[in-house]
């Protein structure tokens, strides 16, 4: 590895992580390319070097950490929980920008204390900053995907609503087109009669109707979507197509994804908007507490912490907190981070793993530092 | 300097262009033999015609080692990042009509839209153990569709470079994305077209790269008035 375009702050920053008492792990610059494409989606694919080993393994290099790190915890079976820190570059295709740089950062996997390690990794990414950044404003946005998901639970949709709601939860524009099919549903279409008579009247029948058609046209062998999960589908599309969100709920969801205030006064908002909603939130809005007081505990100046309601990331590993860190009034990101509590299982670890974790773009906080 | 016009070296579609170029006054004959890979237009010495295959036209166009060529719109767009930007399409010659599209098994009766599979790709992980999987030799048409247009992340693109309607029953993918003409290949084997799973009406076009040279060369202009009064 040149040593020469490691940043130069490299070694006070791993000092840092050490002495927050995170053991420091290396992967291999060369990583399978298929968890990360499982994990992110196909898009991710022309953004990061792919290649291909002689026997056809799809290989890339390394685009991020926590995949990497995920991956290697899984494979030595050490047991949780475990506080693993990284330093080293990664890959990315960028319009603009470098294509190799360097990333940093820490990973809590198994911590089962869910509001103290949140809190943990918040108050770490952004001391680990000022340590780097002395002197300069540093503000933090932050969001929870699961308060979100109360929200959405608590409105009363049938499942199959909540599941597309909470799945689209991060992207904005997908989440308004939801919301406006909601607002006027439409008919389902491309039904022929027999189908539409078979599903009102009778699943068994129409069942038998998709195994025999799925027969005779040599289609079974290899179907990968079974008879009675294409036959329970089409009963819950007909379900959801009828579903309409009235037009107070419609306004108590963008209202609340509208939220935007300092976090600190973020718990009484949030209890205020359930009560005037008569939405119950309990149990989201409690975890939501915990961690503010465990930030303030850790000393966190929370004046410097914005709550925003729709901020998340539609990735389906995301479960609860996401944070950015930026210079106060700047855009350009220099640590983010969040809690992915289904990535283990995902990537084949045997029991639950809660994880949470940081990445610090190492590049821009050089180019901050220079100002 | 020569003007160069890349045009398909086989097939109907070389016949085709032929008769549009034909038409444009700009008739095409072969240097030396018949089955010689450069041509010239009679009549114009500046002119010079490259026979290559569909998709190495688009490739060259992108490059800009040619300035015109005939190709399907598919192969720009599938070929070329930024197609717009790097090659103009001058005019639609009305032939080697497909389209490329979304389709799925026939029997999964719930899916009839984008929205429909976006669900179905939300749950398949946890109802199968991986992503669904979608056969195709277009992968970045296939991208822009489901990930930028539909929001649907959550999918793995199989590659396959032929006979990609039996991916399904075969078991090697869930649902294709491929080109069809009259969609009798599609119907043969089982396969419907979603109601908004048209990604592209493809057909032949003549592309320009875009080139700064071009904008003061008027035999460049010329070549496109005199196709495009052709059609």
């Amino acid at each position: 590895m040149p040593l020469i375009n490691m940043p130069e702050f490299a070694g006070p920053l791993l000092d840092d992580f050490a002495a927050r008492g995170a053991q420091r792990i290396d992967t291999p610059v060369i990583q399978p390319a298929a968890p990360f494409l499982d994990m992110a989606g196909e898009d991710l694919r022309r953004r990061i070097f792919l290649t291909e080993s002689e026997t056809g393994e799809s290989l890339c290099l390394r685009p991020e950490f926590t995949i990497p790190v995920c991956l290697r915890h899984i494979e030595t079976v050490t047991g949780t929980p475990r506080r693993y820190c990284y330093l080293g570059e990664v890959f990315r295709q960028r319009r603009d920008g470098d294509n190799e740089f360097y990333q940093a950062g820490i990973e809590d996997l198994g911590e089962t204390d869910i509001a103290a390690a949140d809190a943990r990794a918040v108050t770490d990414a952004l001391q680990v900053l000022a340590n780097l950044l002395p002197g300069r404003r540093l503000s933090v946005r932050l969001g929870d995907q699961g308060v979100f998901e109360a929200v959405v639970r608590a409105l009363g949709l049938p499942s199959g609503w909540q599941k597309r709601l909470i799945q689209s939860f991060g992207n904005t524009a997908q989440l308004k087109q939801l919301l406006q099919r909601l607002a006027s549903p439409q008919a389902v279409a491309g039904l022929s009669a027999e189908t539409a008579a078979l599903v009102r009247q009778d699943e068994a029948a129409l069942i038998d109707h998709i195994d025999r058609t799925m027969q005779e046209t040599g289609y079974s062998t290899n179907a990968s979507r079974s008879p009675r999960e294409i036959a329970a589908r089409l009963k819950e599309k007909l379900a959801l197509a009828e579903t309409r969100l009235d037009g107070t709920a419609l306004l108590l969801l963008s209202e609340f994804l509208s939220l935007e205030l300092p976090l600190a006064e973020a718990p009484a908002a949030l209890a205020g908007f359930g009560d005037a909603a008569g939405l119950s939130l309990a149990p989201a809005l409690k975890g939501f507490e915990q961690r503010v007081e465990a930030l303030a505990d850790l000393g966190m100046d929370l004046s410097g912490v914005t709550y925003r309601a729709a901020f998340g990331r539609p990735l389906d590993y995301y479960t609860g907190l996401v944070f950015e860190v930026t210079r106060a009034n700047e855009d350009a990101v220099l640590a983010g981070g969040g809690r992915f509590d289904r990535l283990l299982t995902l990537l084949g670890a045997r029991e639950d793993i809660p994880a949470v974790g940081f990445s610090l773009w190492l590049d821009r906080i050089e180019q901050a530092r220079a100002r | 300097m020569t003007v160069t016009i890349a045009l398909p070296s086989k097939g109907r579609m070389k016949e085709e262009a032929a008769a549009i170029f034909e038409r444009a006054g700009l008739p095409i004959v072969a240097v030396g033999n018949d089955r010689s890979y450069r041509g010239r237009v009679e009549g114009a010495e500046h002119i010079e015609i490259a026979f290559l295959s569909a998709s190495e036209i688009a490739r060259e166009l992108g490059a800009g080692s040619v300035d015109f060529g005939v190709t399907g719109e598919d192969l720009i767009r599938e070929g070329l990042s930024d197609a717009d930007t790097r090659v103009e399409i001058v005019a639609p010659l009305g032939f080697g009509r497909a389209d490329v599209v979304v389709a799925v098994p026939e029997i999964w009766l719930d899916v009839d839209t984008m929205a429909d599979l976006g669900d179905v790709a939300s749950d398949f992980r946890s109802r199968h153990g991986r992503r669904l999987q979608i056969a195709t030799k277009y992968w970045r048409l296939t991208q822009q569709h489901f990930s930028s247009q539909h929001g649907i992340q959550l999918y793995r693109i199989v590659e396959s470079l032929g006979a990609t309607e039996g991916a399904p029953a075969a078991g090697q993918a869930d649902i294709i994305v491929d080109i069809t003409s009259t969609g009798s290949t599609l119907k043969a084997n089982h396969l419907k077209i979603l109601s908004d799973g048209v990604i592209l009406k493809s057909q032949a076009c003549l592309v320009r790269a875009r080139k700064p040279a071009h904008d003061a060369d008027p035999r460049v202009a010329a070549i496109v008035t005199a196709v495009r009064a052709a059609l």
